[in-house]
């Protein structure tokens, strides 16, 4: 196997193609936090939810982390199952090639799914197995698709892993099918994932738009959709950096225009809406997205108001990777919430360049994790209310602060007009819980007055 | 009895969990520690995001964070990176250095590495040790127990010979498996010392996982047994396991320091409880508390309300060994069926069992169990036993859908009552809900 392209991946920043001169951190030994680039690469392709996702390595890279996304799906759920090749002690000595295509062999046979998408992970990549040939061997026998995503935990980050599986699909998924009738020519949404249902929520507003959902890469996919990517007419990519360089690809192999956007906040969809009319070059759509958009804004305003009485100067501080970490800026400016302290540990320099354009001078960036970091940042900044991922939430319960979760694992949807209401609730929910004032109460005893009669 | 394996190449939907998930656990039951995980980054990351989704706490762990090329030439100088950061950010009175598969399979000596390390810096007051637990052996249960071994065992060589010993008889050493909740410790706790005991759990995750605010957030554990407590422990008259698992780490005492010990293989159910009360009152003397009659009342009386409901039932359970054993003993006393009995790995307790036990996974569990009435395992089985139509009783790890399931507790008579209603009223529901379907349908 060749499985790492370890110096192109060192001459470039992580996650985007563009060579940059900060070059990927290595992540540090007693203070890393976050995945493994085979988490990484589960993230982006997961959501494809009829293939088979097969973990070739011992038990606990998947045996500890399937069914744990917050991706959803309308309808197949075969990548919901936890596949692995479960390798032991004898297999780690004469190499578990036989048991990889033998599992190939099965999940083929008893599942038949429109493909399989097989991962390395640290173990198998050391060992040395040769999954590729592999894969190619078991695809020509059993003609379907048998991709191998060489993501091992080792080679990095995260945002590495998302990256790997965008070459991925690349190179073995898109371009390889037709759409099977004839459907207008539309949009292709690469980094959006679903979560929580958001992909829902924003093929709605296209389709009210007239605009085609032409490849979801990947949230809700199914295989074959992929397989057409190339004959979109537009690339969005969704609030992700690292798929960044799939999209600049296929600008130079397809010739299909991209642009980066967002759903996180009003302002931002709507600009997002109205970049893919214009880049669909279609005078009769851009009317139909101002019209919609009009519409759907001012409605917005109007549901929005009660909160954003209650919203208004409130502070926040924001935790959370990349792309998101300025988009969600927005949506919480258009609340009338601000932001005080936001984290800048997995953005790259454009990021923190938006950033700067969103917020006030004096709100303070926190370079490196380690959640004592943001709670001190709550603290000096008074805060009323921490949004980060879900590792961080039990870490603001402890310290009594209201919290959002804003990451894969969340359980709310807050792309889109819709998405921004709901954000909204949910901010005024958690601060007006009451629990925040019993538990800074003591206990009776514990209070000074002796008890009189 | 019989240890069965259905064939098949792949594992579907895997109940097998990492040991270095088990030993971080472990390691959650002891004040002020720091666990590093010896491998990537993602190992100790997916430990904690399933740690923290579970208990619902923030969980305490590191990672010597190695990358490809560490891997190869030289592991060890990020484990020493990472113990520098880790001591001299948090000052832990505990750290545990867990092995990976990855460490494993490059031979990397981590074991000499950590005492040269501890010899250089003249390390003393806390306690340092190491573990090897690949993924490819063994499940959560023996991460868990491995690293109670090796915990005590850096303890036993931190004393000294037994001759400097001052036993106190009326201490007692509890080692819970890790198959139970903060409650279920409490509620041993509780028992134990009822009979006039002090008694030391080791490690104690009802003082750190329960869910407490009385400290904020730290990056160390907030809870479990300290340091000064658990080498005092050392000092007890008896060790009490919970578990076959905890055996040996009881064993160790025992051979080390001359500790005599009781292991109790199951803890849920009657008997269970009857045992180890009935143990508990023949060595203290004392007669047992008025409060537990009332509660072997209690759980007698509700085990015949809920006859009704059991009757003609069937069950099928997939858990960890220890745990398969405890709940398969409670659920032999409510005469329900137990269809099929699927775990994670063949341990001795297993083999033992009159019953046919299966190595498998969910998806085995799901074949075997077919027509089964109720699934007792971890949240993955969510969907499996929707497939069977089968009521679906969480318990094990991880539980995910429900809350509090970390304070449930299944030990002694209030445990046994407390899981003997659960199951009932969730038979109860599905039958509500059939009887419903079948008179939209006529
Ligand atoms: S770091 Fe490697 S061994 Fe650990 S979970 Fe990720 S892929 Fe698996």
């Amino acid at each position: 196997m060749e499985p790492i392209r370890k110096d192109e991946i060192d001459a470039q920043e992580c996650g985007s193609v563009t060579p940059k001169s900060k070059p990927c951190p290595r992540p540090k030994p007693g203070e890393a936090a976050g995945g493994c680039s085979f988490d990484g690469a589960q993230i982006t392709l997961l959501p494809i939810m009829d293939a088979a996702h097969l973990v070739h390595g011992p038990i606990a890279c998947a045996g500890n982390s399937w069914e744990s996304r917050g991706t959803l799906t309308s309808g197949p759920s075969l990548s919901q199952y936890g596949f692995a090749t479960d390798l032991n002690d004898t297999d780690i000595i004469f190499g578990g090639e036989k048991k990889l295509r033998d599992s190939i062999n099965y999940i083929a046979e008893r599942f038949a799914p429109p493909a399989i998408f097989v991962y390395a992970t640290c173990v198998t990549a050391l060992i040395g197995e040769d999954m590729d040939a592999v894969c190619k061997e078991a695809a020509e026998r059993l003609a379907i698709p048998v991709i191998p995503v060489n993501s091992p935990g080792f080679v990095g980050s995260k945002n590495l892993g998302n990256r790997l599986a965008g070459e991925a699909l690349l190179q073995y998924v898109i371009g390889t099918g037709e759409p099977e009738r004839e459907i207008p020519l539309g949009v292709n949404l690469i980094g959006e994932y679903n979560i929580a249902g958001e992909m829902w929520d924003i093929e709605k507003l296209m389709n009210s738009a007239g605009i085609t959902l032409m490849s979801r890469i990947t949230g809700d996919a199914r295989y074959k959709e992929i397989t057409w990517a190339h004959r979109a007419k537009v690339n969005m990519v969704v609030c992700s950096r690292a798929l960044l360089g799939l999209a600049k690809e296929m600008e130079s192999r397809y010739n299909i225009p991209y642009f980066e956007g967002s759903f996180y906040g009003a302002k931002e969809t709507t600009y997002s809406l109205r970049q893919m009319a214009f880049l669909m070059n279609d005078r009769e759509m851009e009317r139909r997205v101002d019209r919609l958009t009009e519409r759907e804004e001012s409605r917005l305003i109007q549901d929005l108001r009660p909160y954003r009485k209650l919203l208004k100067g409130k502070k926040a501080v924001l935790y959370t990777g990349g792309v998101k970490s300025w988009s969600i800026i927005s949506a919480l400016k258009e609340l009338g919430v601000q932001v005080v302290g936001v984290g800048t540990n997995k953005s790259t320099e454009d990021d923190v360049r938006r950033i700067a354009d969103r917020v006030g001078d004096d709100t303070e960036y926190i370079p490196e994790g380690g959640a004592s970091r943001i709670i001190k940042t709550v603290r000096e900044r008074k805060a009323d209310i921490m949004i980060a991922g879900g590792r961080n939430m039990y870490v603001a319960m402890k310290e009594q602060i209201p919290f959002i979760d804003i990451n894969q694992e969340r359980h709310k949807a807050y792309a889109g007009y819709e998405g921004l209401l709901r954000l909204a609730k949910e901010l005024t929910y958690s601060l007006a819980n009451p629990i925040w004032k019993l538990a800074a109460s003591p206990a009776p005893w514990d209070k000074e007055d002796p008890y009189d009669h | 009895m019989t240890i069965n394996k259905r064939k098949k190449p792949t594992s579907v939907n895997p109940i097998k969990i990492g040991q270095s998930l088990g030993a971080v656990l472990a390691m959650q039951g002891c004040y002020r520690a720091m666990p590093i995980v010896h491998g990537s980054q993602g190992c100790s990351a997916f430990s904690k995001a399933l740690l923290t989704r579970h208990f619902r706490e923030p969980i305490a762990v590191q990672t010597s964070a190695l990358q490809e090329m560490d891997v190869i030439f030289d592991a060890n100088r990020n484990l020493e990176e990472a113990l520098n950061t880790v001591l001299s950010k948090h000052r832990p009175d505990i750290i545990g250095i867990i092995g990976t598969e990855l460490t494993d399979v490059a031979g990397v000596d981590y074991q000499s590495m950590l005492k040269s390390y501890k010899r250089e810096r003249n390390m003393r007051g806390g306690l340092a040790f190491s573990v090897t637990l690949p993924d490819f052996r063994g499940s959560l249960e023996s991460g868990f127990s491995s690293t109670v071994e090796a915990m005590i065992d850096e303890m036993i060589q931190q004393v000294g010979p037994r001759g400097s010993r001052n036993v106190n008889t009326r201490q007692i050493t509890l080692l819970p498996g890790s198959f139970l909740t903060p409650g279920d410790v409490m509620e041993l706790k509780e028992i134990i010392s009822a009979f006039g005991f002090e008694v030391i759990a080791v490690p104690d995750i009802s003082t750190s996982l329960s869910g407490h605010l009385l400290t904020g957030f730290s990056p160390l554990t907030r809870g479990g047994v300290p340091l000064d407590s658990m080498l005092q422990s050392l000092q007890s008259g008896l060790t009490i396991a919970i578990g076959g698992s905890m055996e040996r780490p009881a064993r160790r005492l025992h051979n080390a320091l001359g500790t005599p010990y009781k292991v109790f293989q199951g803890a849920m159910g009657l008997k269970a409880a009857d045992e180890l009360l009935h143990f508990l009152h023949q060595i203290s003397g004392e007669s047992v508390p008025l409060r537990y009659c009332w509660q072997r009342e209690n759980l007698l009386d509700s085990m015949l309300d809920a006859h009704f409901q059991f009757a003609g039932m069937s069950t099928l359970i997939a858990l960890e060994p220890d745990h398969l054993y405890s709940v398969s003993q409670w659920l032999e006393e409510l005469g329900v069926e137990q269809k099929a009995l699927i775990t994670s790995y063949e341990t001795p307790v297993v083999v033992e069992m009159e019953r046919e036990i299966w190595i498998g996974d969910l998806d085995d569990a799901e074949f075997l169990g077919k027509g089964a009435d109720l699934w007792i395992g971890n949240s993955h089985g969510i969907s499996g036993a929707e497939r069977i139509d089968a009521a679906f009783m969480p318990a094990g790890f991880p539980v995910w859908n429900e809350l509090g399931a970390y304070m449930s507790t299944s030990v002694g008579y209030r445990g046994a009552m407390e899981w003997t209603n659960k199951a009932g009223n969730l038979l109860m529901q599905r039958e509500a809900r059939h009887r419903e379907s079948s008179i939209r349908h006529r």
